[in-house]
């Protein structure tokens, strides 16, 4: 280090350093911006509609439909497009022009002869192999499993924030109080946290997902973020039952901050580190627990484009291995990406294994 | 001592009465019923008639609010009755001592050669420690870790019993055994291994990584100490220091896994049992939950938190059993 340095290095700024130092952690999030990167551009890499067209002289992005069905705009239902873009932009407006997906396949229906202008229809049933203009084969519908894998990245994302945070919220609300309060609290926070922990996670979710009537990708994640917090619980606990001894929350104290006000400003900032490793395997288990729940027919039904769904499809259909070979690879190395960077925090933010390897 | 687990016991039934609560809630708070299902689902267009519906949900004690339905469960498992199965018309206990079996067949297997595999893997990663060959099998261990089971499993089945098929290595798909029930019993044991395989292969690698990984952490805490530095110095040879000084010592907080792991070991797992169609714990949780079949549900619960509760108790007491620095008190 050089000498020059103005101001020190401050403990995230430090462990930010020891971050980058391990090769596999950063690649690990550099995939992770790959696959943000994915899911945010899906409608524009794989899909049938538009990214950008100009029809009767108005500009429209089609492509938005992805992300929402009410995105669509209107004037293509009145038109009668029913969906098939190309030829009936080119017979209803000849003046009109439009930029198309880099990949032009539909995450939710098999793609018809003739639909973009020289292509055969996607083959179905056990004739789907990889292709040209199908990279990744299709399904037994004839469904493009590049566009599957591609929209299916989104809620893979989704499933891991969404799940994650609701957990986060329940887990340091309860683990503050618990941990901050103590007493009568901390043994009701306790016990109920145990109880959760002592029933078997897969039990709980499929007892909550069979409850759910009509089952969605949201609920799914809801009831993911439901259970999946006990672990963030107990060690944000431990953390404030640690903090709450130490002399800066005695002179805010003293200082004539309440509880709410030294639990969020003081100590909370200060157990973050910790809490943050639980938070990341966290996101790995609930991508592994969506696709497991979609691979067992129990996720949101179809159109949802999720890995696991892709999976449960070859079940009964071994011999298309094109099937298992993308979602399975796509399900590991997001799972694998999310427990390498989990691991690398626990080891950069913990001050004992910290001095132990230089 | 005997305070000890008394207390550790009370807060146990405590502990068990809300997980079983928390279930039956749910479990009766789920969309339909045994009986409208099993009917809908034999014969559609034979729907029961509004007062023979009510007539069975009252045999069934079905027409109470779930609480009254909870503590006449209850009440019937402290007396030691697990209730009937209202889909299968058998006993609960019946089913689970048919399913047992099966699953520890897995369960056990895959955990015996998880022990056997992974005590040598650990002892040789820290004596390699550092060195490109144990980096890599690192590597490789971290990476089978993240590997998601079903998606193991699937390629297992794929190249074992769909490109393998017709060769000497083709392994069965699913299923536990092909021979009748009336087949020598060194057959059906030949043939019940031979389906086995796929599964317990799946079954071990997981927790192979996992294992591995925790032994070679906990071993590079002991090389660092004082007595594995003074061995050194009086000249013992370096599998001596590895296995004698420093292994030795690394055994408590393996003993403990050893408590954790009971629930595993007689739950069975729902996905790999699902996958491979094996008739064991995990499959009958998963169709009962399809069925909305009450009693196996909760007495499957029952079981699974019992075991959970009692593996966190013994990995306790065999901790200060083990290691007398420790004591529970």
């Amino acid at each position: 280090m050089t000498a020059s340095l103005p101001r020190p290095i401050g403990f995230w700024g430090d462990a930010w350093r020891r971050f980058r130092r391990r090769p596999l952690a950063v690649a690990a999030v550099a995939f992770i911006g790959f696959l943000a990167a994915v899911a945010i551009l899906a409608p524009a890499i794989a899909g049938t509609k538009p990214v950008l067209c100009r029809y009767k002289g108005r500009l429209y992005a089609p492509c938005l439909a992805y992300f929402d069905r009410r995105l669509e705009p209107v004037v293509f239902a009145q038109d009668r497009f029913r969906g098939s873009y190309p030829a009936n932009l080119a017979a209803k407006d000849p003046e009109s022009w439009a930029i198309w997906p880099l990949v032009f396949q539909d995450p939710f229906r098999a793609v018809r002869a003739d639909e973009w202008p020289g292509r055969p229809a996607n083959p179905s049933r056990d004739q789907g192999r990889p292709s040209r203009t199908n990279l990744f084969g299709t399904d037994q519908y004839g469904v493009d499993v590049f566009a599957k894998m591609v929209h299916g990245t989104t809620v893979a994302l989704l499933v891991g924030f969404v799940s994650m945070g609701l957990a986060s919220v329940i887990g340091i609300t309860l683990g503050a109080l618990g941990g901050y309060f103590g007493g009568w609290a901390d043994s009701l926070v306790s016990r109920f946290t145990e109880v959760v922990m002592c029933i078997p996670t897969l039990i709980l979710i499929l007892a909550l997902v069979a409850i759910v009537e009509k089952p969605t990708i949201w609920k799914t994640m809801a009831i993911i973020g439901a259970t999946n917090w006990t672990s963030i619980a107990r060690l944000t606990r431990g953390e404030f039952l640690r903090l709450r001894q130490s002399e800066f929350v005695m002179a805010a104290r003293a200082a004539g901050a309440g509880p709410l006000r030294i639990m969020l400003r003081h100590i909370l900032p200060n157990s973050l580190a910790p809490v943050l490793v639980p938070i990341t395997f966290g996101i790995a288990s609930a991508i592994l627990i969506e696709s497991s729940l979609s691979f067992l027919g129990f996720g949101p039904p179809p159109p949802s484009a999720s890995w696991g769904a892709v999976l449960n499809d070859a079940r009964s259909n071994l011999s298309m291995w094109w099937l298992v070979l993308f979602p399975g690879m796509a399900i590991f190395l997001t799972v694998l990406a999310y427990n390498l960077v989990g691991e690398a925090l626990q080891e950069v933010t913990d001050p004992r294994l910290r001095e132990s390897r230089k | 001592m005997i305070a000890y687990i008394v207390r550790r016991l009370a807060l146990a039934v405590v502990t068990l009465v809300a997980i079983t609560v928390i279930v039956y809630g749910l479990a009766r708070s789920m969309p339909g019923t045994p009986l409208t299902l099993a009917i809908s689902e034999t014969d559609p267009s034979r729907k029961l008639n509004a007062a023979d519906l009510e007539r069975i949900r009252a045999i069934y004690g079905l027409d109470e609010p779930w609480p009254v339905g909870y503590v006449r469960w209850a009440s019937r498992v402290v007396a030691g009755d697990l209730g009937r199965s209202i889909s299968r018309k058998q006993p609960v206990v019946t089913l689970i001592g048919e399913r047992i079996g099966p699953t520890m067949v897995l369960s056990a297997t895959a955990l015996v050669l998880t022990w056997l595999l992974s005590i040598p893997l650990g002892l040789y990663a820290s004596a390699r420690s550092g060195r490109i060959d144990e980096r890599a099998s690192s590597l490789l261990l971290y990476v089978l870790y993240s590997f998601p089971t079903f998606v193991a499993a699937l390629f297992l089945q794929i190249i074992f019993a769909v490109w393998l098929r017709g060769t000497r290595w083709e392994l069965p798909l699913f299923g536990m055994t092909d021979l009748p029930a009336d087949a020598p019993f060194a057959a059906r044991a030949a043939d019940v291994a031979w389906h086995a395989i796929l599964p317990v292969a799946c079954q071990t690698y997981v927790s192979l990584a996992w294992y591995s990984r925790f032994i070679k952490a906990n071993m590079e805490e002991a090389v660092r100490q004082d007595y594995v530095r003074t061995a050194r110095a009086k000249g013992v040879g370096p599998f001596g220091v590895l296995v004698k000084h420093a292994f030795r010592n690394t055994l408590i907080p393996l003993v403990t896994l050893v408590g954790l792991s009971l629930p595993a070991l007689l739950g069975g797992s729902v996905i790999i049992e699902q996958i491979f169609t094996w008739p064991g714990m995990g499959r009958l949780f998963f169709e009962s939950i399809r069925e909305r079949d009450y009693p196996t549900i909760m007495g499957l619960t029952l079981m699974f938190s019992v075991l959970t509760l009692a593996g966190q108790i013994l990995a306790d007491l065999l901790y200060a059993f083990v290691d007398p620095r420790v004591s529970v008190a």
